[in-house]
């Protein structure tokens, strides 16, 4: 599904990613750990397009997508931070990749309707996305990474930041909602607790260099 | 820089070199080339020039100690407390900076004794009146940004509320009011409108002085030499701005406190209230004088005048031209502005170099750019005096610096996360920064349109050069129709003046609002 082969990053001399190798198989969850600073959040960057590799090569089902730009990549990323768009509600974040691809209206809202039931918050479709709590834009920017049908997910450190009770059940309900649509997916994370509980593989990035 | 729009930069830069190039550098040059003879800088030793560049720095010194004096109360209570009124208050007290400064001539000219007008005294006084308010939002914002535990700290350290704010708050503040502080000096330095209707004969600044001797004396290459002349000053003004206002600023600004406070002991609320009343009044009156001067004739309510407004050609004519003028600046000025600060803040270190460039038609002033403009279009095939474009042009010029700094905080602000997460989701280069960095810079781009139709409708320094015989605006008229005499043209100048109140009001009202939406 996704092979990632012989990954060269540097910034300014100083190594990144050194020959870095990973593939994941369709429909897999593989959790990468690593110390801050190991290149876990370069290589979600560079496989979803927005940091170019010195040299290397990335395929996805076989198709290499080493040079193409990210909006053509269709591999959705979750950002530490969320990322919602301020000044669109939570309905309009989540279509915000459908509305891009000119989906009609009656469709977007539909689909819209099913991926905010999955993740549970159906009464918050028309809230300002500042008005969410940390749980909420959660979940809503794992639903808007969702509804574009990405052929894989990146996570970055998805659940950092969150209160003890608040991280479990998040956990709890990622997992749950992965495996139920059967999205392959690459959980960044230094917590080890927590990739063990969502993961079929668990992977330390320092492991996955060549020196 | 932005990665993601790294090669649009230079396609964005080109609308604003080349406008800048074409009527800013280029007739500034034309004004170096033509001056470039030692007989014309005799004029630099006359005594008539001494005494006017005497008279434009002192009044220019003055006027910049007096406004900061009186801005700080003011800046000091919208900073720290939040009470009734707070948000109208510093829209109303914003009003005066985007008045025409024929306007404000106009008000302070019904407000004042016959006596004093024409001296010094009004000169301030009106200087006063148009900056302080831009001074307060300056110190205002930069002091709400001041970590409120400071203040705790240093009272229990025993600090009383005077050491408190001369050791704490004033150092804090250094930079902004330094900054307003320059701005200030700058805007009187250069204030033209306000002395060609205050100052008479008698008192007289460089900038009145370039246009005296070009249209008046016929002294084209003594114009020349005067505009040099404070160009110089005005230059190293702005290097001594860029070179000491950097410092610290940017760290306090990401910072987010909340120091706003409700009033709590009496004597707070009655300090409040007292000087939001008498704010509100010193701005008011003086703009209700000019609306009550528009309805009197003969000391009775007349009407009649504000009929004639709507009836007679020449003003029909005129409110045409101003609105004309003032939709091309809107176009215009925020599409450059807008390409300019894109350039620079998307691209390398290398487009610096526009901060500068776009900033010129600030550091020439306009009574120069519009002396440029007139010397340097003049010979065919560019032989423009006649144009009708050239005045739109040069209100184009003026208000680009304003534009692009109005909009270039919120470009610079936007989230590049916010971009990244667009393009995962399938958004093209253009998609990302049509759905994204458009709709979000959207208030500051409407808001820098309305400051830029301000700034149009009160042109007055460039616009006294360039004005032909079919294209008279507002503040021309209101020029042309003071020196006139007869109380029901006199009135006339007060409606026109008026009509400009109402629009700046409106604009401020909606720049306010706007800055609201943003910030929500």
């Amino acid at each position: 599904m996704l092979d990632c082969r012989n990954l060269v990053v540097t910034y300014e001399l100083t190594p990144v990613l050194q020959n870095l190798a990973l593939y994941i198989g369709a429909g897999e969850i593989v959790a990468l750990t690593g110390p801050s600073g190991s290149g876990k959040t370069t290589l979600l960057r560079c496989i979803a397009g927005l940091e170019v590799v010195d040299s290397g090569t990335i395929l996805l089902s076989n198709e290499e997508i080493t040079a193409k730009p990210a909006h053509s990549r269709r591999i959705g990323l979750v950002f530490q931070d969320n990322q919602l768009f301020p000044h669109l509600n939570v309905a309009k974040n989540i279509s915000y990749s459908l509305m891009i691809q000119g989906t009609k209206q009656k469709l977007m809202d539909e689909k819209v309707a099913e991926v905010l039931e999955l993740v549970g918050l159906t009464h918050l479709s028309q809230r300002e996305v500042f008005k969410l709590s940390g749980g909420e834009a959660k979940r809503i920017a794992v639903a808007r990474a969702l509804v574009a049908q990405p052929k894989v997910l990146l996570l970055d450190e998805p659940l950092s930041g969150l209160d003890k009770e608040l991280h479990a059940r998040l956990l709890d309900d990622l997992g749950t909602l992965l495996r139920l649509r059967g999205t392959t997916t690459l959980h960044v994370t230094h917590d080890q607790n927590e990739a063990n509980a969502i993961a079929d593989r668990v992977l330390d990035i320092r492991n996955l260099m060549l020196h | 820089m932005i990665t993601s729009y790294r090669s649009t930069s230079k396609w964005l830069a080109v609308l604003p070199v080349v406008a800048m190039l074409t009527f800013v550098v280029a007739p500034t040059l034309n004004i170096f080339i033509i001056s470039l003879n030692f007989e014309s800088f005799a004029i630099l030793t006359a005594q008539t020039t001494r005494s006017v560049v005497w008279f434009t720095m002192w009044q220019a010194i003055i006027s910049t100690i007096l406004v900061l004096l009186f801005a700080m109360p003011i800046a000091a209570m919208t900073a720290n407390f939040d009470f009734f009124g707070r948000r109208a208050l510093i829209s109303v007290i914003s009003v005066p900076f985007i008045l025409p400064t024929v306007v404000v001539g106009v008000a302070f000219l019904e407000i004042l004794p016959t006596r004093i007008h024409q001296s010094a005294f009004a000169i301030i006084i009106a200087h006063i009146y148009f900056n302080f308010g831009l001074v307060v939002r300056i110190i205002s914002s930069r002091w709400q940004q001041i970590n409120p535990h400071l203040d705790d700290v240093a009272r229990t350290l025993g600090a009383s509320k005077i050491r408190l704010f001369v050791t704490v708050t004033l150092p804090l503040l250094k930079n902004s009011l330094r900054s307003a502080g320059i701005l200030v000096f700058l805007m009187c330095f250069t204030s033209y409108g306000v002395i060609r209707i205050l100052g008479g004969p008698a008192r007289s600044t460089i900038e009145t002085e370039i246009y005296f001797r070009a249209m008046q004396l016929g002294d084209v290459s003594g114009a020349l030499v005067l505009s040099i002349l404070q160009l110089v000053v005005v230059g190293v003004l702005i290097l001594l701005t860029t070179q000491f206002g950097t410092t610290k600023s940017a760290e306090l600004s990401q910072m987010v406190f909340s120091r706003i406070r409700k009033p709590q002991t009496p004597g707070q609320i009655v300090l409040i209230t007292s000087v939001a009343s008498i704010s509100t009044f010193v701005v008011v009156m003086p703009l209700v004088s000019v609306v009550r001067r528009s309805i009197l004739i003969g000391q009775k309510i007349n009407f009649s005048i504000w009929q004639s407004i709507f009836t007679d050609e020449e003003i029909s004519k005129s409110l045409t031209t101003s609105l004309k003028y003032a939709v091309f600046t809107i176009v215009v000025s925020t599409t450059i502005g807008l390409f300019g600060a894109c350039s620079i803040i998307y691209g390398s270190a290398r487009y610096r170099f526009l901060n500068l460039l776009t900033a010129l038609p600030v550091v020439v002033s306009a009574v120069t750019l519009g002396l440029g403009l007139i010397i340097t279009f003049d010979v065919n095939p560019i032989d423009w005096r006649g144009a009708w474009l050239m005045m739109p042009i040069a209100h184009c010029l003026v208000a680009i610096p304003i534009v692009m700094r109005i909009i270039s905080p919120t470009i610079r602000d936007l989230p590049n996360g916010l971009r990244d997460a667009s393009q995962t989701l399938g958004a093209t280069t253009w998609q990302m920064w049509r759905t994204i960095d458009l709709r979000i810079i959207k208030p500051a781009l409407m808001s820098a349109a309305a400051v830029a139709c301000a700034v149009s409708l009160g042109e007055f320094g460039a616009s006294s050069f360039l004005v032909r015989r079919n294209n008279e605006t507002l503040p021309l008229m209101i020029s042309r129709l003071l020196g006139r005499p007869g109380e029901i043209i006199q009135a006339q100048a007060y409606a026109i003046a008026t009509l400009l109140i109402v629009a700046c009001v409106a604009i401020i009202g909606l720049v306010d609002h706007l800055g609201t939406e943003k910030n929500r």
